[in-house]
């Protein structure tokens, strides 16, 4: 029996010029929280839609619960729950016939389930009033119980708390959290909000333009979140070409409110002390602080403006 | 496939577009023979000359039009709305999927082709007092022929419901097509003898001869029957080889 629920090789998918997805080699062990990080476009709901059975492949291959052919990897999907880019509810129907519908899809015996999900998702008072009615909140709390139903062994949520309210945010994090240690759920979990992925995600994987350019754990993120010096000086753009020409580095970040990112030195802070002042600057701030998710994020994807 | 049935019958249940055609033909069938009754009198018509003129006739553009606005709510707006995703990622093969959701759109589409012919003609017999009713075999084998050429229209119907993924645009495209095509295929049928033998095999013309069924007899009765019939299964597999090549979005 294979330890990873999902594995990709070499995924690859190309719309004519574009390739949205290039040689993706991603692996999600048992029973883990996998945060998917990426930008907009940056292939995630393809891979998602991949995996899902939406789209196929233009090359390479996805193993799901040890199946990769045909049919056997059709019948595995009846083991995931999704939410692909955003909830799928009918408009017309109640909370409890959203669900009805999808029970019997999914060949579910007995409607009890129907009742339990509601309440894990609470939505049990939500009666006659149809899905069109609901808050944006709701609508995803329902999309989530539909993902639920039948409790499937591998969870797939694209963007899960889009539109929640932050209590909504709290109760659906614990939700997961409950679902991954009690239940032994495996979880696979793309949001923007990178703050909130950090409480919950166990490994990340990040994307970027189609290319996978990383996947760790959450330990070794927190290994690997890189420390920099926070330093605040009476004249930044100075201390900026201080930097770059006596410590030659170009390797910091002048933020917007003067205050200077360097991520080289962290060790040796005293140095840098000590050429500032003496070269005429007056240091108010200078300390070492770890990145958090978003910066190691942005970092890694290129996307701050260094030096 | 029982669950996929049940589940496609429990939508079909609840599709309001659905029962939004079955109260508006109802409410034909049961207030146009009043007016018939005011206006001409009970005893002037014989019900299977009605049956025959108007219901049946009547009913030809029933068969053809209104279940594209069904086809347009029950299958497109799966796609616009989002649930197709999680219908299509379900753990079932495309093709189940697929002939599940046509089955029981062909029931759908059944039941709005047969308010004519069975609501309006109760209503027609009952203001005309029984007078000069249709033949029972005749009744019941127009009743039939109307089922087989619903479900072949049907057929093409959901092919073209699963290409346009917006109900709306489904709906338009759907009611032009079949305006018009019946006309096209005539004009060409005229122009070369392939279009003609296509014209003539097809159930855009072989529908007009529902109600001409007391006429007809051996090799064109089995032709009356099995176009539709082939109609159906060749459309069917067509669109679920699209459906099962389709990207969801």
């Amino acid at each position: 029996m294979s330890d990873y629920v999902l594995k990709t090789s070499n995924l690859t998918k190309q719309f004519k010029n574009q390739v949205a997805l290039n040689k993706v080699n991603l692996s999600i062990k048992k029973g883990s929280i996998y945060g998917f990080i990426g930008q907009n476009g940056a292939g995630k709901s393809t891979f998602i839609r991949i995996v899902t059975g939406l789209a196929s492949p233009t090359t390479g291959s996805i193993e799901l619960f040890g199946q990769s052919n045909g049919q056997e990897l059709i019948k595995a999907r009846k083991r995931i729950g999704t939410i692909i880019e955003g909830p799928a509810l009918y408009p017309h129907m109640t909370a409890a016939e959203n669900l009805e519908a999808h029970r019997l899809l999914k060949g579910i015996p007995g409607n009890e389930c129907v009742e339990r999900t509601l309440a894990i998702v609470g939505l049990q008072d939500t009666g006659k009033k149809k899905a069109k009615n609901f808050s944006l909140g709701m609508k995803q709390r329902l999309g989530i119980g539909i993902a639920l139903l039948g409790d499937p062994e591998f969870l797939i949520l694209d963007e899960p708390i889009n539109g929640l309210d932050p209590m909504g945010v709290v109760e659906i994090r614990e939700l997961l959290k409950k679902l991954n240690q009690e239940y032994g759920m495996t979880i696979l979990i793309s949001s923007h909000i990178l703050s909130e992925l950090h409480l919950l995600a166990t490994h990340y994987g990040i994307i970027h333009k189609g290319n996978l350019l990383e996947q760790l754990t959450v330990d070794e993120l927190n290994a690997k979140c890189q420390q920099f010096l926070h330093i605040k000086v009476n004249n930044p753009e100075k201390a900026a070409t201080i930097i770059e020409t006596m410590l030659s580095t170009n390797n910091f970040e002048v933020m917007p409110d003067g205050c200077i990112k360097l991520f080289d030195y962290v060790d040796t802070p005293g140095k840098v002390s000590s050429i500032l002042v003496n070269e005429g600057l007056v240091i108010e701030q200078l300390m070492p602080i770890g990145q958090d998710l978003e910066s190691y994020f942005m970092n890694r994807i290129g996307g701050i403006h260094r030096g | 496939m029982d669950n996929l049935f049940k589940a496609e019958w429990f939508k079909l249940k609840k599709d309001r577009s659905l029962w939004t055609l079955i109260i508006i033909l109802t409410a034909v069938s049961l207030s146009y023979p009043l007016l018939i009754v005011f206006d001409e009198g009970a005893g002037a018509i014989k019900v299977m000359d009605f049956y025959r003129n108007t219901i049946l006739e009547g009913n030809n553009y029933v068969i053809r039009l209104v279940p594209c606005i069904l086809a347009g709510f029950f299958i497109s707006s799966e796609y616009s709305i989002g649930t197709m995703k999680s219908i299509a990622a379900s753990g079932n093969s495309r093709v189940r999927l697929y002939f599940a959701k046509l089955i029981v759109y062909s029931i759908g589409a059944i039941l709005i082709s047969l308010i004519f012919p069975i609501i309006f003609t109760g209503a027609v017999s009952v203001s005309l007092q029984f007078n000069g009713m249709p033949g029972i075999g005749y009744f019941a084998g127009t009743i039939g022929l109307t089922i087989l050429y619903t479900i072949a229209f049907a057929s093409m119907m959901a092919l073209f419901a699963t290409i346009f993924t917006d109900s709306g645009k489904a709906i338009g495209f759907m009611l032009i097509f079949f305006i018009i095509f019946d006309s096209i295929l005539y004009l060409l049928s005229g122009v070369s003898p392939v279009f003609e033998t296509i014209f003539n095999y097809s159930v855009f013309k072989l529908f007009l001869d529902i109600v001409n069924l007391d006429t007809v007899h051996g090799a064109e009765m089995i032709k009356l029957i099995l176009t539709p019939v082939v109609t159906f299964v060749a459309f069917g597999i067509l669109g679920s080889i699209l459906f099962h090549k389709k990207e969801i979005k």
